[in-house]
């Protein structure tokens, strides 16, 4: 249908991220003239971008279209023409609120966490790019627009992770990051070129029509939604590329913030959300997806168990919910997986900007075990923290219980009783290690070195009361409100509308209590003595407190794989390539000119006699050729 | 008298000049005998002009080219022994044996 007829703000959506992007390039140029470095610039783009998000929602809503495109031709290449364009329907306005109103609260609560630091400016610039980079993401119509902005969000996790990159570990862990990525990211590559192989666009709608016409032979389509998917796990941190999340918080807090709600590691499982009409073309690789993604939500879960700093417990939980939302994908479930996404988002925002409201009254402290007693010190931050924590444990009426609740639903009605039975244990595990976080850290008796804690000024704790009453309250967009507005899921995929099953939700609830129950007698009655534990199965203790020594394969791979097929190579290039091909080639041209210098003698009747010479031969040898 | 004559004079006189060329030491020489081969060409220009069956377009042509080329050699001859003085200056000699700094 074409959109003339449409004069609204959907066409100028695009502003949105080029504000943010805009606002990168003044900061980078002229940060140091404005105030506060120019932190003001890419907060004010960004409210700016926030509020069009409003009116372009509006605008959506009152039309009767379901989705609304727009495009600008770039370059052709032959037949082919290659577009900029957005493409603004449920899903995409749904990653754009959140996106630009978590981008909006991390940028506010920077201004106080960041203060003073050197590189303030720089900081917001990149800030703004990330935001800007992951808002074009959610919005192209077309996979090369989307791959293009998904290396732009790769960027920017690198340089905001490697943000003091004084500090050797935050460099490695950027590089890390950006490698890890980076190998999903290339099998992302060329599963788009497979696609755009077999349809010959790059547009996503056109694809969708392709394949479900059945022009796209199925062993085509099933290795390139493989390769698809792999370039989400990369990004979604899915096992066994989940190393570099944990890593990822040698970054500033607000950073981790950012990336674990709103940007980066949303972008894998936006990725497949929106591709999911191919995916559902491929059933094969569906349930390699929710596959991959319960591996990961139960092997993270554990981990976030053992772990002793307050912002890798958060960075596996992160990890375990990704694993939960692509469980859900991989079962069909784009609305109960987008529905977790948002509420993940504002809970894990919420989270992590309580933990950096701790570290900024304990001087930077990230151990649990070294907290303790906190919510008479810090009450906002405690209150907040565990609003945060119960919601993403799953305890009703939070938003996390509704999420979870349609996610089970999915998996009942897709996946059957197996994987429906183990994803209701590791909730168990998921519930445990929130209580235990939250218990350690703001429970138990004050340590004797928190005289001096105070609770965190209002720039730091306004967003925390934001989110917290957004994580109250965001349960309720599960229900049906009017004839319109049936259910979360049914206002993005337009099916499924809001239903509860009761036994389901009961179990599912009395389940996270035990959890809760559990960690409440191992960390705070100390009824259950976990030492005793740990001493029983030192193995399995050691597994874990090593990450599966996952890190450790990785690190011999490189070491004994690749650095020594790199020195082998390295061999061939120095004796082959550099001695033979390239050192010799040139020595023989310079033994040749030592020897063929002594043709010349520099005596002018030497050169005249060979001339005079020259053109009597070529006279004979015209008169021979002519009689 | 007919081209024959001409073609022969023409002739002796590029011999003789590329036997100065090839043969003498002194770049004045070197200079003369390069003037006894433009000279040569010059009669056998007149030798072609005056004795081929030509309209007379074509024989003033022959005669025009021939002044060029005396204009030519003049201008180049004034190049030449310049060029001539200037190494005598510096080297106080114009053997072209001795100026071989170009070679290696």
């Amino acid at each position: 249908m074409p959109s003339s007829e449409v004069i609204g703000i959907i066409p100028f959506s695009w502003i949105i991220p080029a504000l943010s992007a805009g606002s990168f390039c003044v900061i980078v140029f002229f940060g140091k003239f404005l105030p506060l470095k120019g932190a003001v610039i890419s907060i004010a783009a960004i409210s700016i971008g926030f509020l069009m998000f409003w009116f372009v929602l509006i605008d959506l809503l009152s039309g009767d279209l379901a989705y609304r495109h727009f495009t600008i031709n770039w370059i052709t290449v032959g037949s082919t023409e290659i577009t900029w364009g957005i493409l603004i329907d449920r899903l995409s306005i749904v990653m754009l609120g959140l996106i630009s109103f978590v981008s909006l609260l991390v940028q506010i609560y920077s201004l106080e966490y960041m203060k003073g630091d050197p590189r303030l400016g720089w900081y917001f610039a990149v800030h703004a790019l990330f935001a800007a980079s992951m808002l074009t993401l959610v919005l192209a119509d077309n996979l090369l627009f989307l791959y293009f902005a998904w290396e732009l969000v790769g960027l920017g996790s690198y340089l905001l992770i490697g943000f003091w990159y004084e500090k050797p570990p935050a460099v490695e862990a950027a590089k890390k990051a950006f490698i890890t990525t980076r190998i999903g990211d290339v099998g992302l590559l060329i599963g788009l070129i497979l696609l755009f192989k077999a349809t010959g666009s790059f547009e996503i709608k056109e694809i969708f029509g392709a394949a479900q016409s059945g022009a796209i032979d199925t062993v085509t389509l099933n290795i390139s939604m493989i390769l698809i998917f792999l370039g989400a796990m990369g990004k979604s941190a899915q096992f066994p590329f989940h190393v570099w999340l944990p890593d990822a918080m040698e970054g500033p807090t607000p950073v981790s913030a950012l990336i674990h709600a709103a940007t980066m590691v949303a972008a894998g499982v936006y990725l497949v959300a929106r591709l999911l009409p191919l995916f559902e073309l491929t059933p094969g690789v569906l349930f390699f997806v929710s596959a991959v993604g319960l591996l990961t939500f139960i092997s993270a879960s554990l981990l976030a168990l053992v772990m002793r700093d307050v912002k890798r417990i958060l960075a596996y939980s992160t990890i375990s919910h990704l694993g939960l939302m692509m469980l859900s994908l991989g079962a069909f479930g784009a609305g109960a997986a987008i529905f977790h996404l948002v509420v993940h988002g504002l809970s894990k925002a919420l989270l992590f900007l309580g933990a950096g409201s701790i570290m900024h009254g304990l001087a930077d402290e990230t151990d649990i075990w070294k907290m303790g007693g906190l919510r008479r010190k810090m009450p906002i931050t405690a209150i907040t923290f565990l609003i945060g924590a119960a919601s993403l444990a799953g305890i009703a009426p939070l938003g996390g219980f509704f999420s979870k609740d349609e996610i089970l639903l999915v998996m009942l009605d897709h996946r059957g009783p197996l994987f429906l039975s183990i994803t209701l244990g590791a909730i168990v595990i998921s519930s445990l290690y929130m209580t235990r976080v939250s218990l350690v850290v703001f429970f138990g008796s004050q340590r004797s070195n928190m005289d001096h804690v105070h609770e965190s000024p209002l720039l730091i704790t306004l967003p925390l009361i934001i989110l917290a009453i957004l994580a109250l309250i965001v349960g309720v967009i599960a229900f049906s409100w009017t004839s319109d507005y049936r259910g979360f899921i049914h206002f993005l995929t337009g099916e499924d509308e809001f239903h509860l099953l009761i036994w389901l939700s009961i179990l599912s609830l009395l389940l996270t209590l035990s959890g809760v129950f559990i960690g409440w007698a191992i960390y705070h009655k100390k009824i259950i003595a976990v030492d005793y534990l740990i001493k029983k199965y030192p193995f399995f203790y050691r597994f874990l407190i090593n990450r599966y020594y996952i890190d450790h394969l990785y690190q011999w791979i490189i070491d004994r794989v690749i650095l020594a097929f790199g020195k082998t190579i390295a061999v061939f290039d120095r004796t082959i390539i550099n001695d033979v091909g390239v050192n010799e080639s040139a020595s023989s041209v310079w033994r040749s000119a030592i020897t063929l210098k002594y043709l010349q003698t520099g005596k002018l009747y030497n050169y005249g006699l060979t001339m005079a010479l020259g053109v009597v031969c070529l006279i004979l040898i015209w008169w021979l050729l002519l009689t | 008298m007919e081209l024959a004559h001409f073609q022969l004079v023409a002739a002796a006189l590029f011999s003789i000049g590329l036997y100065g060329v090839l043969a003498r030491k002194s770049a004045v020489l070197i200079l003369m005998s390069i003037e006894l081969m433009l000279n040569a060409v010059n009669i056998n220009l007149i030798g072609y002009a005056a004795f081929m069956d030509f309209t007379v377009d074509q024989r003033a042509l022959g005669q025009v080219l021939v002044i060029f080329v005396i204009t030519i050699a003049a201008a180049e001859l004034a190049l030449a022994v310049a060029i001539i003085l200037r190494l005598y200056r510096n080297r106080s000699s114009v053997n072209v044996d001795e100026i071989d700094t170009m070679k290696w």
